[in-house]
């Protein structure tokens, strides 16, 4: 595995650019499809983000400072992009982002790549109930299995306030399903 | 065990060192009753193919528009002749700086609608001016004295409490 310091600098130079691109998209793809689809729950659109997620980072890469590790900002655009998508497609078809992500969840029974039962429907359902960064650091800890520390980079939040967002959103979920 | 310490209540060696990892361990439990298998799947061959759909799409936007095309003389075209009507019909004297004043309230509205600010309710309260607000302005009815002093009576126990002061 290359490091990340210099893929960072072959990212940086004309010449070395093209193969360290590959070597970037190779690296993260999964993992960073995986954080978008979890947000805009539809495999098109995961695809549509994750596009545009790459481009991104490709024409900014110049101004990545260092600051933080790369797979941090790359995670970070990931889920801004994400993030702003389903905003712009809530005001587009006139509706509340809540509205527009009840809409996605009801999708899912028709959607070809969602193959989970009635449960995992549920669960989905309840995830779409929380607060934004209650579902972030839910589907990043539980699914993703990211650990604190490294959401805390990402989130640019508190290793404590995390902990404490995501217990939260554990007794919110258990709650919905018990209900239900 | 230190003299002076009254507490006569003991704990055992290294509880608190362990403390948190006992309680995620017991998170971790009561979350088996959320299922954790992916049910979201992807098309067969879906990371093997996207290099190359990331590149289509990467030399779609970076597509070359020809410097000559017929579109491009037109607008050319176009955009000398408007700037020979506006140089002729503007009024080269008037050297008054545009202002946030000149700017329609409805582009406003607009650059708000289409902008996301995330401002809170509050951010929004602390840049507002008070001096010249009246309730009034925010309101699309106004309310009536008497549902006012009903709403009081039946809210209000202690009508301090409100500060109201008597200018009158």
């Amino acid at each position: 595995m290359i490091e990340e310091e210099t893929l960072v600098l072959d990212l940086k130079s004309k010449s070395k650019q093209a193969q360290a691109f590959e070597v970037l998209v190779n690296t993260y793809k999964e993992r960073l499809y995986w954080q978008i689809r979890s947000i805009v729950l539809n495999h098109d659109d995961a695809d549509d983000v994750l596009q545009n997620t790459f481009i991104k980072v490709y024409k900014n890469i110049d101004g990545f400072k260092g600051d933080s590790k790369l797979f941090s900002w790359m995670y970070r655009i990931a889920t801004n992009e994400a993030l702003n998508f389903i905003k712009q497609r809530a005001k587009l078809q006139g509706v509340s982002d809540i509205d527009y992500q009840e809409r996605l969840v009801s999708n899912l029974e028709a959607d070809v790549y969602f193959e989970g039962d009635e449960i995992q429907l549920q669960l989905q359902k309840a995830i779409a109930t929380l607060p934004e960064k209650q579902k972030l650091v839910f589907n990043m800890k539980y699914f993703q299995e990211l650990k604190y520390e490294e959401i805390s980079k990402i989130l640019d939040t508190s290793v404590g306030g995390l902990k404490a967002s995501y217990h939260l959103a554990v007794k919110k979920i258990e709650q919905y399903l018990k209900e239900d | 065990m230190n003299k002076n310490n009254k507490n006569p209540f003991k704990i055992p060696e290294g509880y608190f060192d362990s403390f948190e990892d006992k309680l995620m361990d017991k998170l971790s439990k009561t979350e088996s009753a959320i299922p954790k298998d992916n049910a979201f799947k992807i098309p067969d061959n879906y990371f093997e193919s996207f290099n190359d759909a990331l590149k289509v799409k990467q030399n779609t936007e970076a597509k070359v528009i020809p410097l000559f095309s017929n579109k491009k003389i037109f607008a050319v075209a176009a955009s000398i002749a408007a700037i020979a009507i506006i140089a002729l019909n503007y009024n080269w004297k008037n050297t008054e700086e545009i202002s946030f004043n000149d700017l329609a309230n409805t582009d406003i509205e607009t650059y708000f609608e289409n902008n996301d600010f995330d401002l809170s309710s509050y951010e929004i309260a602390e840049v507002l001016p008070v001096t010249y607000t009246e309730f009034s302005d925010f309101l699309s009815s106004p309310i009536e004295s008497d549902n006012l002093l009903d709403y009081l009576n039946e809210n209000v126990s202690d009508f301090d409490e409100l500060n109201i002061e008597d200018n009158e």
